[in-house]
């Protein structure tokens, strides 16, 4: 009995040490790590294989935390100033979102070596942009013709039952319906044509899913022909044999930087702009070009590959349209409840 | 009488460990979720509770939620009460694989077993395919984003909760009540409405309870076999948190469905202290 309870004494001290070490995560963290956060997925894969080695030898260590961007937006609300992630990962809807709320920091550019590689629209005083998203039309040419443009989805016959879209729950949904309601005289101010367009066509539309994956699996299977995706969505279909193609609309082609985020509060900010050069760096965005993620480069010394090239080109760059977050998130709430109201059975 | 029976400082080594789980894991987030749920601009107040209320779309989200687990405990039940009654008259053998075949769904990830259903139910999926080849249909039929769809995927997936508490009580019911009715002259439905259906009711009660539950709460089933036209409660409060941050909002609308959801599985438990239903009159 006396060695059972020396051993349990044991057990418990080692659970209290288990327990205190994770209530500790700054004290028990090297002086110079950064924990990041990372979209999940090939994201999070790529980044562990070129960022972690590359900081790793310049004495910084990167921990990655997986994560979708509305999560690490989520946990670091929840986090209350005390966060749990030095450096998040962001596109533009969740980063207006993130500044409104005061969990991220300006940054100081003078502490990235590799800043004024980066075009003017690629520098945002929240942090650099890795890599541009380009949104466009992806379409299946075994079943649908190829569509010039949003508006021909709508007025092309051809299309009927084909299309899946999705409701403002999704950035990249979001985008392409500000562009469609440019196009219909509205805009990140005005849905209305939207909806208009939306009350019409509702029985002639393929599929209204929940999430871009939901899409691509209805894609995958023939259910869709036409769905809203970007160019990493296309590019990951085409590898698994999917016959799948992408079209840029002719109204220009919504595009969304993705940018590293300073928190406000991060443990160690020096070793968090260690991580953002690096992200920045050709080093690192020449392997980040290459397949299976096949990131858009952001660093100007970076040359485009032809598999990128297929998509979209350095100079369609500078065309790119890059929409008001801010704008839209003041909208976002009601859009989604008209949405709703519309399309629900 | 068992020493664990009641709680007591003597026991607390026993419940202890359970008592803080509960307290720490589960108590204490609902009572956050409760603060939140309070919370506006203008201070506490039921402001959240009312915009839910007075909102004719939230409240039919509502209902149609309800009506979901509703649909899927009846679908459910139909499919397994002759399952059920298989295994009654089953021997050893057939019983031990009908309770691996029960499971086996089990084993597989409810994500995967949910993905697996668009094979099925969509344009180019088994059901339409077969429908076509049999000349029963011209036209491809799409189960996808339907009601239908939904329900037949959900009664499936939640098909083992319903079955396990029933055959838990078939294994431990006394045979010879068939025999003595039988002997009695009861014919094959009598015996089957008055022995069989009053044996098997708590374990069916205790089935409809984790099927209405489960089936209220199954997110990824119905966000993707539903789609978003079809809007039920877990997916409106998923968006309420990770995509408009509307916390307080989504707390309330999450104790709305709480509390709906908690009266119904109260009076199907309310149902089971019934004598006469469960045959102790």
């Amino acid at each position: 009995m006396n060695h059972f309870n020396s051993n349990r004494r044991q057990f418990n001290l080692a659970l209290a040490a288990l327990a205190g070490s994770a209530l500790l995560p700054g004290t028990a963290r090297a002086a110079s790590s950064v924990v990041a956060a990372v979209f999940p997925g090939s994201w999070e894969d790529a980044y562990r294989r070129t960022l972690v080695p590359m900081l790793a030898k310049s004495g910084v260590e990167l921990i990655i935390a997986p994560m979708l961007a509305q999560d690490q937006l989520a946990k670091a609300i929840a986090a209350g100033g005390k966060p749990a992630y030095d450096a998040l990962l962001l596109s533009p809807g969740q980063t207006a979102e993130a500044v409104d709320r005061g969990l991220i920091e300006k940054i100081d550019t003078s502490k990235l070596a590799n800043w004024n590689k980066l075009d003017d629209k690629l520098k945002s005083p929240w942090g650099p942009t890795v890599t541009v998203e380009v949104n466009g039309i992806a379409y299946n040419p075994e079943l649908v013709p190829r569509p010039k443009g949003y508006k021909d989805l709508f007025t092309n016959p051809a299309y009927d039952g084909k299309v899946a879209w999705l409701g403002f729950g999704s950035n990249s949904a979001t985008m392409a319906w500000v562009e469609i309601a440019r196009l219909y005289g509205g805009g990140e101010d005005n849905m209305q044509p939207v909806f208009d367009l939306l009350r019409k066509h509702l029985p002639k539309i393929g599929a209204i899913a929940n999430s871009g994956n939901a899409q691509m699996a209805l894609f995958q299977q023939r259910e869709i022909g036409v769905f809203m995706a970007s160019t990493n969505n296309v590019s990951r279909l085409k590898t698994m044999g999917v016959p799948c193609e992408f079209v840029h609309p002719e109204s220009g082609s919504p595009a969304v930087p993705v940018n590293i985020h300073l928190t406000k509060g991060a443990a160690n900010p020096a070793a968090v702009y260690a991580y953002m050069d690096a992200a920045i760096s050709a080093a690192a965005q020449n392997q980040l070009k290459m397949p299976p993620v096949e990131q858009i480069p952001t660093n100007r010394d970076v040359a485009f590959t032809p598999s990128l090239e297929a998509f979209v080109t350095r100079e369609q760059m500078a065309k790119f349209i890059y929409q008001d977050w801010v704008k839209i998130n003041k909208n976002r709430a009601a859009w989604t409840a008209e949405f709703d109201r519309i399309v629900k059975k | 009488m068992n020493a664990l029976a009641a709680p007591s400082l003597r026991n607390l080594p026993y419940f202890g460990p359970m008592l803080t789980a509960s307290v720490l894991f589960f108590l204490a987030p609902l009572v956050v979720l409760a603060v939140y749920s309070f919370s506006s601009p203008e201070g506490a107040s039921l402001a959240n509770y009312a915009r839910f209320a007075n909102d004719e779309f939230s409240v039919s989200v509502l209902i149609d939620t309800i009506r979901l687990g509703g649909s899927v405990v009846l679908g459910t039940t139909l499919l397994g009460l002759p399952i059920a009654l298989l295994y009654w008259h089953a021997g050893p053998r057939i019983r031990q694989w009908l309770i691996f075949l029960i499971l086996l769904p089990m084993l597989v990830s409810n994500v995967v077993r949910t993905f697996a259903w668009i094979v099925i139910l969509g344009r180019q999926g088994l059901i339409s395919s077969t429908l076509l080849y049999t000349g029963l249909s011209s036209t491809p039929t799409n189960l996808m984003y339907t009601e239908f769809g939904l329900i037949l995927a959900l009664c499936q997936i939640e098909l083992p909760l319903l079955l396990l508490p029933i055959i838990a009580v078939l294994s431990r019911a006394n045979r010879s009540l068939v025999d003595a009715a039988r002997m009695l002259g009861a014919g094959s439905w009598r015996v089957l409405l008055t022995v069989l259906v009053p044996v098997m009711l708590p374990g069916l009660l205790a089935g409809w309870i984790l099927v209405f539950a489960s089936a209220c709460t199954s997110y990824v089933t119905q966000a993707v076999i539903g789609g978003a036209r079809l809007i039920y409660l877990p997916q409106f409060i998923y968006r309420e948190v990770g995509v408009l941050f509307s916390w307080p909002y989504a707390a309330a609308v999450a104790f709305v469905l709480l509390v709906s959801t908690g009266v119904v599985m109260l009076s199907i438990s309310a149902l089971s202290r019934h004598r006469r239903l469960v045959g102790h009159a």
